[in-house]
């Protein structure tokens, strides 16, 4: 059995009297694709964001790599997030006064020295080596995300997050990301957290869980 | 890397750049200027209160040869170590003799004096010496005794001898008579008022005592007495006595002017003295207490500029954060922005306070000045701890910026 990258147990978050995210227990094995459904307000981008190390847990346990997240300090959580995660939004959140080369530097940039080379090799792995001096603003909405997914993976992290990552995307867009992301997880073999209420993309994960209300409802194999 | 984020934010953002960028150089021109001129103000006042009296008596020590001075010392006063600070010296001579004019008598002092007496000494540049150049405040009615039979009386004895320019006075002293002609009448607010002046040469005919002086007042420029200044030099060290000796006390140059009168004691008078260093410690504390008001408006603005551009900058500060930049890393991408924007608008405001202190200078006290070179660190170390200053609140909302809240799809 693979070792779990995500090992939850009652993880509860709450916003004063708002319980966002009701006591969850979840294992997610190393490797593995996991899509989180639910309608908006179900606690899935709660999730998302305490695996992340985005957020504290109210109550309960969170062990991600390994790690218990909720023992580590602000600066601790952020060397997590530099040396382990990479996310991807949905609004693509990239710096607009650097270049698509430079907002995958500056991923490379707080994780440890900026190399050019390695982040134009990343930007061409995700089809944009014609767009490397291009602005955010120059790009189409399918190159922004594409370029999201450059700057999360540049630093071979072991947990890819994805907040929505198609939810501002056409249907072909849509279908070259999906394409990409599977790719890339073929070759680096990272985990895949990836929260969506659109079950085509929930469809390439390997398995799907469904949130209402903070609670975790079911869940369910989409892939042997 | 840094450079790269540090060019492109700037050149993204040209408008809140520039606002702190103006808010620096403000401050820092200001200080400059500030700083720049608060030698030349010390400098001009301590000028300006020399004009209103002297600062340092000169007396005989004994009574041994008559308690006089030697007249013909008075030049060396201007070859001492502090020849420069010396901003002028009058010898007087003073006697009591018996008055006479138009029928009147009485009985009074007659002091004989330079009123304007050109002073060379060898190897230096001549220089004018008097009452006339130390007293500006006397109000003479008529005009400054030229001739050695001239004098100017004091209001009040020629109130009451009824004199008036151009009359006629006779000085009698043991016999030896001098006549005089009234030149002018004094109104000074003291007992000089009391007194006739007369040249110093004259004086000493009519008292027997040629080539002899009873005291000097000397005028000088001194810096405000501190605890140091005021320590016994009899009960210093060797390196005390030194530093005390080369520092502008009034004390350090009276010893200064003692030595080269023979048989001469010098004694601040310390009600001018004292008053003139309170009121220079004083303005000094006020340009220094502006400056820091300066620059304390400078970081207000800096902070407030700060924190609407920070406020527009979350979304990147919310991203940097997700990407796992801690704490040091943010605050080095700002500190890094602030320390070039410092450095800009040091320069800028060295440059401007140049100016602004030329200006000052110029309208207040007719001179130029130019601002030390060293003042272009201290410029740019201000517009530092300014921006510095400014940014301790903008940079503790940044760090406390929660990525989940700004990002939230």
């Amino acid at each position: 059995m693979a070792v779990a990258t995500i090992e939850t147990s009652g993880l509860t978050r709450s916003y004063g009297e708002i319980c966002a995210l009701k006591p969850i227990d979840l294992s997610v094995p190393e490797g593995e694709w996991l899509s989180v459904m639910g309608h908006s307000g179900s606690g899935k981008s709660t999730l998302m964001n305490l695996v992340g190390g985005l957020d504290r847990p109210t109550a309960g346990a969170l062990v991600v790599g390994g790690q218990d997240l909720s023992t580590l300090t602000e600066d601790g959580l952020a060397r997590f997030r530099r040396e382990y995660v990479g996310i991807i939004f949905q609004q693509h959140h990239l710096v607009p006064y650097l270049s698509a080369l430079e907002n995958v530097m500056l991923s490379q940039y707080f994780h440890s020295v900026p190399d050019e080379a390695e982040a134009r090799h990343a930007l061409e792995r995700v089809g944009l080596g014609h767009r490397l001096k291009n602005r955010p603003g120059e790009l189409s909405g399918g190159e922004q995300q594409r370029v999201c997914i450059a700057r999360a993976i540049i630093n071979s992290p072991k947990l890819l997050l994805g907040d929505e990552p198609t939810g501002n995307l056409d249907h072909k867009s849509t279908l070259m990301v999906m394409e990409l992301l599977k790719e890339l997880r073929a070759e680096e073999r990272f985990t895949v957290v990836m929260v969506t209420h659109n079950e085509e993309v929930a469809a390439w994960g390997d398995r799907t869980i469904y949130l209402t209300d903070g609670v975790l409802v079911r869940e369910e194999r989409t892939r042997s | 890397m840094l450079i790269r984020i540090l060019k492109n934010s700037f050149l993204k953002r040209p408008k809140s750049v520039l606002l702190v960028l103006l808010s620096i150089t403000m401050g820092a021109a200001v200080a400059t200027a500030f700083l720049g001129i608060a030698g030349e103000v010390s400098h001009k006042m301590a000028l300006e209160l020399r004009s209103y009296g002297a600062n340092i008596l000169l007396e005989p020590t004994a009574l041994e040869g008559g308690g006089y001075l030697r007249e013909d010392d008075l030049p060396k006063i201007k070859t001492v170590f502090w020849k420069y600070n010396i901003t002028g010296f009058t010898p007087y001579l003073f006697g009591v003799a018996d008055l006479a004019a138009a029928g009147r008598h009485e009985r009074s002092v007659v002091a004989g004096t330079w009123f304007s007496k050109e002073v060379q000494v060898p190897g230096e540049e001549s220089t004018e010496q008097g009452i006339k150049g130390m007293a500006p405040w006397w109000d003479l009615k008529g005009r400054w005794p030229e001739a050695a039979d001239e004098a100017i009386v004091g209001a009040a004895l020629a109130r009451r001898l009824k004199l008036v320019q151009g009359s006629e006075l006779a000085a009698t002293v043991r016999g030896t008579v001098q006549r005089f002609r009234v030149c002018g009448v004094v109104t000074t607010g003291g007992f000089e008022e009391e007194q006739l002046f007369a040249p110093l040469v004259t004086v000493q005919q009519l008292l027997g005592q040629q080539g002899k002086i009873s005291r000097v007042l000397v005028s000088a420029l001194t810096v405000p007495m501190d605890d140091f200044g005021r320590k016994d030099p009899s009960t210093m060290t060797k390196d005390e006595y030194e530093k005390w000796y080369c520092t502008a006390y009034v004390t350090s140059v009276a010893k200064n002017v003692e030595e080269v009168m023979s048989g001469s004691r010098a004694k601040p008078i310390w009600q001018i003295a004292s008053a003139e260093g309170a009121l220079l410690t004083k303005l000094n504390a006020v340009m220094l207490l502006l400056t820091l008001l300066a620059l304390g408006a400078s970081a207000t603005a800096v902070s407030t500029s700060l924190m609407a551009s920070m406020a527009e900058r979350s979304p990147e500060i919310a991203l940097m954060k997700a990407m796992g930049a801690d704490r040091f890393q943010i605050s080095s991408i700002f500190l890094g922005e602030i320390l070039i924007i410092s450095v800009v608008g040091g320069l800028i405001g060295y440059l401007i306070g140049n100016q602004l202190a030329a200006l000052i200078s110029h309208t207040v006290f007719n001179s130029t000045i130019a601002s030390p070179l060293w003042l272009i660190p201290m410029a740019v170390g201000s517009a530092f701890l300014v921006a510095c200053a400014g940014s301790i609140a903008p940079l503790r909302r940044a760090l406390l910026i929660e990525p989940v809240r700004v990002l939230k799809g």
